[in-house]
């Protein structure tokens, strides 16, 4: 695992040699930039360029082919004003951190669970990661068969178990709705956190263990001043990555409600996407997905300045 | 008898006449590919015999024809894509108003139009607000997907009504009555781009309320859509729960399976009842009936019905091409085997396709015959264009009665709410 | 030690066999759907909704015989394989200029890449869309093709950056005294040693690539240029029948390639997640 301060120290050590090579000539310098010269053409044209022209977009009032005039904040005020725009922004984080927290908690469950000796080991693993592998877009339009109002096999279940009476409506009352896409977010999510904290476990150290259990220690204090320290670094990366994929979760959501019912599940993804293609106000498309930019921004640095606080515990 | 022949001499010559004078669009270039999208069929025999229609055109002209199917809600966006990028399918056969949002990118019709108008009885007025812009055919209105009241007769006699009232008093009164005996009514609140807007323009058209004035002022913050909201409010008990998100077949579902007994829609539960092969559909087919919308305290009908028109762009290689195909797919040797497949599913545009048999052989179908000759244009009382597009697209009315029927909203609260909407769009 | 084993049995092998179910039952679904004919399907009162009693493969018929299910499917590998291809190369030259060069800025470089992977196309396609539009590439794979390398290389960049670390500078060093030139070290001594890694970051673009969704949407109109997500989205509704036998049968076949490459390639798959976020 390389830190800032290793990076620094290996340049460090690599400038002398750098040196020493520059001095057979070779320009470093010109070669370096042939080198990177495809990925940045690649990320300048169709990443950097595009993020500015969104934030153009978002102060304009273009419609699709046609350029729009600058309009100041005009869009952010309408927004500001609009219930729709404002459920969304809720919708989004709600959707975002109950489903963060529950798959961190299952995740971390499931990748403890995994750690211990079993047998098929990478046949179980590669089970788990199996809806991780599946195209979001195809297990969702599975999701949405299995939420389906009249054939359930949930719902039939259920009555089967003498649990409920009737089939429920998973997508058709807001909360039921909102419940059944978080659900199925954590389904897919899972994976991820699960393997990735997984590898994380199995890098400490078991002599740890075995030194807090010659001090008696439960395995609960085993996994509180030993596991969750070690994993925090990993944790906070682990966690920053499925954070931000869900609160600018797209593809979810517009198959299986495609924001409905009543807006109840439109996230600012999803109602970016139906202001400024289905209703052809660019502008003010492009405004609402700006106005994602400033959460995910605390989000990354929140997690940043979390992790740099844990890499001092460690000394 | 020597008069006869003569009359039918008479026939024969006026219809041989009209072939050979047919307008000279009949030139379609050399080579020429047609790609054709139109919105998603509910009725299978519209898209069966659409494309039997086609093939028959292929086989006559030799342009091949592609045609690809979508629904009503992904054409409007890929429709503006088109005008706006400048590529994309020649002809595109859509909902309402849409073409006035984008009116310079689309071929001139006018001539197919007055073509087809002069021989098949003239366009109801209707059609004409919706396919002519500025002085010129921008499309070419193929029908209304038509809607009336779909109701179990056998349940509604049951609740003590004989048939459906005309007022809409009354009609409120029957759905009490319906609630009351177990077997409600059920409209859709969702985003249903047929049924939601067919009934919630009507409710509020049947107040006096409206969108806009002549002048396309917003003026829908009013008593008389405050008085339609109250009427909405007071409906929605008797409601199934759970109509808020329906969507187009939200209700088709629910009747078919026996949930309400009474909706607005099209012809499409009745036909698939009809031609289904299980015994309860087929009961369900023979214990329904259709009648005309309830007339409101303006005392008129007011009507919306989801009018489909098809538009081909200016970037079309072929425009003659297109315009060839247009008008064989409207003439009667096509159009009536159409209609008739689809079982009264669109309702036609032109006075003389109303004779046709399919519209009385079972009378059942009837009421949807007429519906396009009084419907009013979604853009009542103004005029269609960008904006009563954009309002249509964005289900501000829909919205406006949901939000009051459900009680999010007071009806004044609502409706305040929808004139700031429709304000945004309407505004310069 | 007796009470130990069925312990176990309890707090670990139960909760995992749940979460296990809970994590494959969708797949069953979404399989035995696939299979079902329509009479079976919607009638759970004869018949047991788990099972199939005959299986058919009209839905997959339907499927590939009367949409544009394979134009998807062509359309969908080509992108998915051109996009790595570009993508791949973009990315061995930058980690290899970060890691190896040792440029001045290249922890910027190395940073700012990282940093481009947090940007997420939910923020991006608008602005992309609107110069799509402009440049000619709408309805066309191309748009996609040029527009995909965005996530995919920075993702690849940092993967490969910490195989090439991995790789010992002295082998480099000695070619170079010798007289080699970078590209050719790069060719011969460390692209061979680090071809787990090219491996791990070509399945997981390819995957990254295969499961890609708005930008597809936005940017493809025509039937026969969608990919195979957006393809059974739009196109196998009708009016208001949900063809849910094609709809599971599209989501079955789709799925395939990606788990079948899965399949043959679970470790790299680990390694390259693993390897990622242990950067």
């Amino acid at each position: 695992m390389s830190t800032r301060g290793g990076t620094l120290t290996r340049l460090g050590s690599r400038l002398g040699i750098l040196s020493r090579v520059r001095e057979r000539g070779g320009g470093v310098g010109g070669l370096a930039l042939l080198f990177m010269a495809p990925a940045g053409l690649v990320l300048l044209i169709f990443l950097t360029y595009p993020l500015a022209l969104g934030l153009w977009l978002g102060l304009s009032d273009a419609r699709i082919g046609t350029p729009g005039h600058f309009v100041g904040f005009d869009n952010f005020l309408s927004l500001a004003r609009d219930q729709v725009f404002l459920l969304s922004v809720f919708n989004t984080c709600f959707y975002t951190v109950i489903a963060s927290v529950i798959k961190f908690a299952l995740g971390l469950y499931l990748a403890l669970l995994l750690n211990e000796r079993l047998p098929l080991k990478s046949l179980i693993r590669a089970i788990v990661l199996l809806p991780f592998v599946v195209p979001t877009v195809l297990s969702a339009i599975a999701f949405w068969w299995i939420y389906d109002a009249q054939f359930s096999i949930l719902s039939w279940v259920m009555i089967k178990l003498g649990l409920i009476d009737h089939y429920l409506d998973f997508l058709g009352e807001p909360w039921a709705a909102r419940w059944s896409v978080i659900a199925a977010n954590i389904w897919r999510g899972i994976p991820f956190v699960a393997i990735t904290l997984l590898a994380g476990l199995q890098t400490i150290s078991p002599s740890l263990y075995e030194a807090a259990s010659l001090d008696g220690a439960s395995a609960w204090q085993n996994f509180r001043y030993i596991t969750l320290p070690m994993l925090s670094p990993i944790i906070a990366v682990v966690m920053t990555f499925s954070v931000l994929m869900t609160f600018t979760d797209f593809q979810l959501i517009y198959v299986i409600t495609r924001g409905g019912p009543v807006n109840a599940t439109h996230l600012m993804a999803t109602l970016s996407y139906q202001r400024a293609i289905t209703d052809n106000e660019l502008g003010e498309g492009a405004a609402i997905a700006d106005a994602m930019i400033p959460f995910l921004l605390a989000a990354i640095l929140f997690s940043y300045f979390g992790l740099q606080r844990r890499r001092w515990q460690h000394g | 008898m020597t008069n006869v022949t003569r009359r039918d001499l008479l026939k024969a010559g006026v219809a041989a006449a009209s072939i050979i004078a047919s307008p000279a669009f009949a030139e379609p270039e050399a080579g020429a590919q047609l790609r054709v999208l139109r919105w998603k069929q509910f009725v299978q025999g519209d898209i069966d015999l659409w494309t039997a229609n086609t093939r028959k055109f292929t086989e006559m002209t030799g342009i091949k024809v592609r045609v690809d199917t979508e629904s009503w809600e992904d054409i409007r966006p890929k429709a503006a894509v088109a005008a706006q990028v400048g590529t994309g399918p020649d002809i595109i056969i859509g909902t309402l108003d849409d073409p006035h949002k984008f009116p310079d990118a689309l071929l001139d019709l006018s001539e197919l139009a007055t073509y087809l108008g002069s021989k098949y009885g003239g366009w109801y007025d209707p059609c004409v607000a919706y396919g002519m812009h500025d002085g010129r055919w921008i499309g070419l209105p193929q029908g209304a997907a038509g809607a009336c009241i779909n109701y179990r007769v056998s349940h509604v006699r049951a609740a003590g009504f004989e048939e459906i009232p005309k007022d809409t008093a009354g009609f409120l009164k029957l759905c009490e009555a319906l609630k009351a005996r177990g077997t409600p009514a059920g409209m859709a609140l969702g985003h249903a781009t047929g049924d939601a807007n067919s009934w919630c323009h009507w409710l509020v058209w049947a107040h006096g309320g409206k969108m806009v004035d002549a002048k396309n002022n917003v003026v829908i913050d009013s008593p008389e859509t405050v008085a339609a909201l109250d009427y909405a409010k007071a409906l929605y008990p008797t409601f199934i729960p759970g109509t808020r998100s329906w969507q187009d077949p939200s209700n088709n579902k629910a009747f078919l399976a026996g949930e309400i007994s009474l909706t607005n829609n099209g012809i499409s539960i009745y036909t698939v009842a009809k031609n289904s092969k299980d015994a309860g559909q087929q009961a369900i087919a023979a214990d329904m009936n259709h009648t005309n919308f309830p007339i409101g305290p303006v005392g008129r009908p007011t009507e919306q019905h989801l009018l489909l028109q098809a538009y081909a762009f200016k970037y079309s290689k072929y425009p003659k091409a297109v315009q060839e195909y247009l008008r064989f797919m409207w003439e009667a040797e096509q159009y009536e085997p159409w209609q008739e497949a689809s079982n009264g599913y669109v309702s036609p545009p032109l006075a003389k396709y109303t004779e046709s048999p399919v519209w009385t052989r079972d009378p059942k179908v009837t009421p949807f015959r007429d519906v396009v000759k009084g419907m009013l244009p979604n853009g009542y009382a103004g005029t269609l264009g960008a904006a009563s597009a954009a309002v249509m697209g964005d289900f501000i009315m829909v919205d406006m009665v949901a939000e009051a029927a459900a009680g999010d909203r007071t009806p004044k609260e609502a409706a305040a709410r929808a004139a700031e909407r429709a304000k945004r769009f309407y505004r310069g | 030690m007796g009470n130990a084993i069925p312990r176990r049995l309890v707090t670990v092998y139960l909760p995992l066999l749940i979460l296990l179910f809970v994590l494959l039952f969708p797949f069953y679904w979404m399989a035995i759907t696939s299979f079902k004919p329509d009479a079976e399907l919607y009638d759970y009162s004869h018949f047991n909704p788990f099972w199939v009693v005959h299986p058919t493969l009209d839905h997959i018929n339907k499927l590939l015989f009367e949409t544009s299910y394979p134009d998807w499917m062509i359309n969908t590998t080509l992108v998915a394989v051109s996009s790595t291809v570009l993508a791949l190369l973009c990315s061995v030259c930058a980690a290899y200029a970060i890691e190896r060069l040792r440029f001045r800025g290249a922890a910027l470089a190395g940073l700012a890449i990282f940093l481009a992977y947090l940007v997420p196309p939910s923020i991006l396609f608008l602005p992309l869309a609107a110069m799509i539009y402009h440049l000619g590439l709408f309805d066309s794979d191309f748009a996609l093709i040029l527009t995909y390398p965005t996530f995919l290389v920075p993702f690849c960049t940092w993967l490969l950056m910490g195989y090439f670390r991995t790789i010992p500078y002295e082998l480099e060093e000695c070619a170079l005294i010798d007289g080699a030139s970078r590209l050719q070290i790069l060719r011969k001594i460390t692209l061979p040693l680090a071809v787990p890694g090219l491996i791990s970051a070509a399945i997981f673009a390819f995957t990254l690539s295969w499961n890609e969704f708005i930008y597809a949407l936005t940017f493809i109109s025509s039937s026969e240029n969608k990919t195979i997500p957006v393809g059974a989205i739009t196109e196998l509704v009708e009016g208001d029948v949900y063809h849910w036998g094609s709809l599971m049968a599209a989501a079955l076949l789709g799925s395939a390639p990606v788990v079948l490459l899965y399949s043959f390639f679970v470790e790299y798959y680990v390694s390259s997640l693993t390897g990622a976020v242990k950067e």
